[in-house]
């Protein structure tokens, strides 16, 4: 193992135990919340009525429109200032109680009257009201390129099939919590957000208050992908204002059922897809129509569409993405947003393609390789996804692929199946503070958060390394308000983003070192070049005058507290882009269908991934099998299920709403290719989505591969394999 | 969701259970992971929880041909007792195919028989059940349908039994003791359970008070090495059966004299499969006598709009368990 692997920082506490949560966050009397909600999908709150809640034994008080009233108008205050009900099980108050019971009993107690309107509780409803949003994330939701249409009416063969994918929930192990005071006008807020800065901001906004008041802590979460975000806003505002109204401190948790309904889903959506192509194999022509589902309260859509404007070399492609509102709890992005439905799509008919014109599947896309951005007409930073295919093909032994139907184990049919993934490498403004003590210990501060992923771990490394110390010198601190500005985490972009300010920091500080130690006549480095000194095992040293000395002892000498810096960086520039960067993956599967039964299991996957230069090989690795075990869920397990009579959703828990458990995953092969990027600082690129994407498609193949049949819509269960005997 | 406090009081014995349990309001509680998830969900409200699991109802028992197993007795205890393992390996396996290792450690074999429908509009609120709430209507049936049964279901309910063992327990002809405020009885396990008729809150013959002590399996020793459950599933590990089917056969010079079939997931209690295990007396072993028997446990089947694959499902999976066990031994 490489010595870049070091373990997680905070592993020691979560293996024992003693991580604690911003929701464990102690507090001299603390109150508990219960959220009230309401049954209708669609209406209008009438009255909520305290008055039999207020007689509950340890009651406190209740909060609703009424409170929210004066906070300011924005998408995260709508669904609580409003008397409006957009879907089924939506919260209209939130009570405060000596206990946790006592909130949940009071709430139970609160009587609300409800006007209910006719609702629409799926797309098919609603299909003629779909609308084309301005923007899809940061793309245009149209694109053309060439003439799709004409190409792919000249195509010599066409591949046209309608792709589907269910609704998918988050469901990070820790639930979304909130502790939080006001101390005068000043609010403290510990809660478990992807974004302690947005967070901050939000409230800000909603509460018309100097960001300097607030402060925000959210130092160790237990996952978010993506649900940590905008959705969880308006629920801890009811917290706040319940502190306020009480003075005193107040704890909200979600319910596992309320994970379902309250802070998003990955959407549902119905992709129209069209592949030409030439018969020596080459893309002619791509049509790729998104219709997904938003909320009636907000809108969002996943860039579902816009990986096909990328992935392959093509002159003409047509992309669109279309939203039907609907009655049911509103959609954000979910790990690896986009690509992974959209994926689904143009990796299952690439390999419809390669059957319908006699290639393999590996070969028909690297004959279609996109040798640039074909989009931006740029060129690629760095793009090894050539050696993605062939390098896990040659790990997966892809050479030795059985025909189509004829490999067998015992009572299972065997199927092999791969597909590309790709996602974008961005980054956001960060900055970072170095702090360095005079007895040589490191204290290195940002304000972003670590969802788990590890970004203690590479902070840490990434300072250690520029400092030349070990990491267990180096105290990392993270996901408060009152340090430097960090990025959010989401988009894979936090590594990226916060390496080139650790880097500007450390540089400074080895400056001055440096500095002081040439001036210093105490030194042995005294009168050196400064060009000729580096930083290792804890010493600056000459390279060539082979003399060098603790850099503590520099710092020891001049009687110095210590030394501090910060560094700072800023956002990808996408109009300025010579180069348009992304990371890259190939990822192989074999799949067993029980015969005649339709069990579907997955027996074996490698994932070839390039994504830049990898910082910690087991932290990168455990990205990628994570990400690929979400996505076997996508592709095999997770499906919302709703009673489209009510739009209530059903099965609200993780007996109903199934996921991938261990037996359900099996050993995961993991090449890991580094690039150089020129373009890149660093050449680091974010990895966390790469594996989430692609695997869908590559099952759905191998499915196709072992049993015939083609599945195109998500999760495929058993009875869409299901064949005779 | 939020649910309303309930008492809670330790049997002290088994008739101080009884008379517990025959107060209005009032639920027995072993293991607790069935009733806790309901009363969380907010589908069952007691006023009292009375909770047996101390009562001394935990012995496995395997002497004279005969297993008798308390109802107290965790899962995981029965799937690792030596003698179940050594005499009635169906009975553990068939446990360590159910729910997790942690459940089957909380898990009681009493609670598991009674364990109620996993329909997702029984466990879910604010949508029509008329388990749940008499008279509400049912939403499986024009809605999610999936777990529907096939056979059995009634205008007012069609949901599934979730329970494994019970499945495997009615092939191997188990019965259960009772006592009740009435005293004493033993009865078939087959007879514990009800159609929903118009009644489908009610889904055993128990009347209130009613404890169920132990469960006894007689001799199966003429099944042996011919026993199987197969369990489909939408995923390896911890999740119910989509569709089950325990099946025992006792062959003799080559024809089979004695055959049990029973069918999980597809109806509302353990379905046995009573035409095909006619059928298959008296007949020697072979793909196709098998065949026959999967067509044959399918008549009658009345799917819903998302649960019709089911039927094949179950045909086959008739066939893969006969062929399982069914083979030159
Ligand atoms: C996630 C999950 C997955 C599961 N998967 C499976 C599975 O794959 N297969 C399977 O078969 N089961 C499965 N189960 C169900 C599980 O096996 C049952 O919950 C368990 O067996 C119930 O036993 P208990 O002792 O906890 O019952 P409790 O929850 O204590 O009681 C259940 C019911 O039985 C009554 N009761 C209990 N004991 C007696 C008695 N002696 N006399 C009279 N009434 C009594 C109680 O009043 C209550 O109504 C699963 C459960 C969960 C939560
Ligand atoms: S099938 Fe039975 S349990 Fe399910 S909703 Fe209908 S009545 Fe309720």
């Amino acid at each position: 193992m490489s010595d870049r692997s070091v373990p997680r920082y905070e592993a020691a506490l979560k293996v024992t135990g003693r991580a604690a949560y911003e929701g464990e966050v102690p507090a001299v009397g603390l109150l508990h919340a219960a959220l009230v909600e309401v049954p209708i999908a669609r209406g209008d709150v009438v009255a909520v009525d305290a008055s039999e809640a207020e007689r509950t034994s340890g009651f406190a008080t209740m909060v609703s429109y009424a409170d929210a009233e004066p906070l300011k108008p924005s998408p995260a205050t709508a669904l609580i200032r409003d008397r409006a009900v957009h879907f089924a099980g939506q919260p209209v108050a939130l009570v405060v109680a000596d206990t946790l019971s006592a909130a949940r009993d009071a709430a139970r107690a609160v009587r609300v009257t409800t006007q209910a309107r006719p609702s629409v509780t799926h797309m098919a409803q609603a299909l003629n009201t779909a609308y084309v949003p301005a923007m899809v994330g940061r793309f245009p939701s149209v694109s053309n390129r060439g003439d799709a249409t004409a190409a792919l009416a000249d195509a010599d063969r066409v591949v046209r099939h309608r792709y589907e994918t269910a609704a998918n929930i988050h469901h990070p192990l820790e639930p979304h919590a909130v502790v939080c005071w006001w101390e005068g006008d000043k609010a403290v807020v510990h809660t478990s957000t992807q974004a302690v800065f947005g967070t901050r901001a939000m409230i800000a906004h909603a509460f018309n208050m100097p960001p300097a008041d607030i402060r925000v802590i959210s130092r160790l979460l237990g996952g978010g992908f993506g649900c940590k975000g905008q959705l969880w806003w308006p629920w801890m505002f009811l917290a706040m204002l319940a502190a306020k109204k009480t003075g005193r401190p107040v704890r909200l948790e979600l319910t596992r059922a309320q994970m379902f309904r309250l802070v998003g889903r990955r959407q549902e959506t119905v992709q129209d897809l069209a592949l030409g192509f030439s018969t020596n194999g080459c893309l002619t022509g791509i049509a790729h129509h998104v219709t997904a589902q938003s909320s009636t309260h907000a809108e969002y859509s996943d860039a579902t569409a816009v990986y096909t404007r990328y992935l392959y070399a093509c002159p003409n492609v047509t992309t669109s993405h279309l939203l039907v509102r609907t009655n049911e709890p509103q959609p954000v992005p979910m790990r690896a947003p986009g690509t992974a439905p959209g994926l689904f799509a143009l990796e299952s008919a690439m390999d419809e393609a390669a059957v319908r014109l006699g290639f393999d599947p590996v070969d028909l896309r690297v004959r279609n390789f996109a040798d640039h951005d074909q989009e931006a007409g740029r060129p690629w930073s760095s793009n090894s996804l050539r050696d993605c295919y062939c390098i896990g093909a040659e790990r997966f032994g892809w050479a030795r692929r059985p025909a189509q139907g004829t490999a067998v184990d015992g009572r299972w049919r065997i199927g092999w199946g791969m597909a590309s993934t790709m996602y974008p490498a961005i980054r956001q403004a960060a900055k970072v503070r170095v702090q360095l003590a005079a007895d040589g210990a490191v204290l290195v501060q940002c304000g972003t958060q670590d969802m788990g992923s590890g970004t203690y771990t590479a902070l840490g490394q990434i300072t250690a390394d520029a400092l030349g110390v070990p990491v267990d010198r180096v105290t990392v601190e993270l996901g408060d308000t009152v340090l430097p500005d960090g990025p959010f985490s989401g988009g894979s972009q936090v590594t990226a983003s916060i390496f080139p300010a650790a880097a500007a920091a450390t540089a400074k500080l080895r400056a001055t070192i440096a500095a002081m130690a040439i001036a210093d006549e105490a030194s042995p480095l005294a009168g050196q070049r400064l060009d000729d000194l580096e930083f290792r095992d804890g010493s600056i040293r000459s390279r060539s005058g082979n003399v060098g000395e603790p850099w503590a002892n520099v710092l020891a000498r001049k009687g110095t507290e210590g030394l501090e810096a910060e560094g700072e960086s800023g956002a990808t520039q996408h109009p300025d882009l010579t180069a348009t960067s992304m990371g890259y993956g190939a990822v192989f599967v074999e799949i067993g269908v029980n015969a005649g039964l339709g069990e579907i299991r997955v027996r074996r996957v490698c994932g070839a991934f390039a994504a830049g230069r990898i910082l910690n090989p087991l932290l990168a690795r455990s990205q990628y099998v994570g990400g690929l075990v979400g996505g076997i869920g996508m592709a095999l397990h997770e499906r919302t299920e709703t009673d489209r009579a009510t739009g209530r959703m059903l099965g609200e828990t993780l007996a109903d709403y199934l996921i991938p458990t261990h037996a359900d995953m099996p050993e995961f092969d993991i090449a890991l290719i580094e690039e150089d990027d020129p373009h890149l600082p660093g050449s680091v690129k974010g990895i966390g989505m790469l594996g989430t994407a692609g695997i869908q498609a590559a099952i759905a193949n191998a499915v196709f591969h072992a049993v015939g049949k083609r599945v195109r819509s998500l999760p495929i269960r058993i009875e869409d394999v299901l064949g005779r005997r | 969701m939020t649910s309303p406090p309930f008492r809670y009081a330790r049997a002290t014995s088994v008739d101080n259970a009884i008379a517990k349990g025959i107060c209005n309001g009032s639920a027995f509680i072993a293991g607790g992971t069935d009733l806790l998830q309901l009363w969380k969900a907010g589908v069952t409200a007691p006023a009292e929880v009375v909770d047996i699991s101390r009562l001394p109802l935990s012995e496995i028992d395997c002497s004279n041909d005969t297993l008798t197993i308390g109802a107290l007795a965790r899962l995981s205890s029965v799937a690792a007792h030596r003698d179940v393992a050594m005499h009635h390996p169906l009975i553990a396996d068939t446990i360590l195919a159910s729910a997790s290792g942690q459940i089957r450690n909380m898990a009681t074999v009493g609670g598991n028989l009674l364990q109620r429908t996993r329909c997702v509009y029984f466990r879910g609120q604010d949508v029509p059940c008329n388990k749940r709430q008499p008279g509400s209507g049912c939403g499986a049936r024009d809605g999610v349908s999936r777990q529907a049964a096939l056979f059995g279901t009634s205008a007012a309910c069609v949901a599934t039994n979730a329970s494994d063992l019970a499945v495997v327990l009615i092939a191997l002809d188990a019965e259960i003791n009772i006592q009740g405020g009435a005293g004493a009885r033993r009865v078939c396990l087959s007879e514990l359970y009800r159609l929903p008729g118009d009644t489908p809150a009610q889904d055993t013959t128990l009347v209130a008070g009613d404890l169920i002590t132990g469960v006894i399996v007689r001799n199966v020793a003429r099944f042996a090495g011919r026993m199987t459950y197969l369990k489909v599933r939408d995923r390896a590990s911890f999740e119910f059966a989509v569709v089950s089917v325990a099946a025992a056969l006792h062959i003799e010079n080559g024809v089979i004299v004695e055959s049990r079939l029973v069918a999980g997931g597809i109806a509302p209690l353990p379905w046995r499969l009573t035409q095909s295990e006619t059928m298959l007396l008296g007949k020697v072993p072979s793909d196709a006598v098998f065949v026959a028997a999967g067509d044959l446990a399918i008549q009658g089947a009345q799917p819903l709009s998302e649960n019709g694959f089911k039927i094949e499902l179950l045909r086959n999976s008739v066939f893969r368990a006969l062929q399982t066990i069914g083979g030159a031994s």
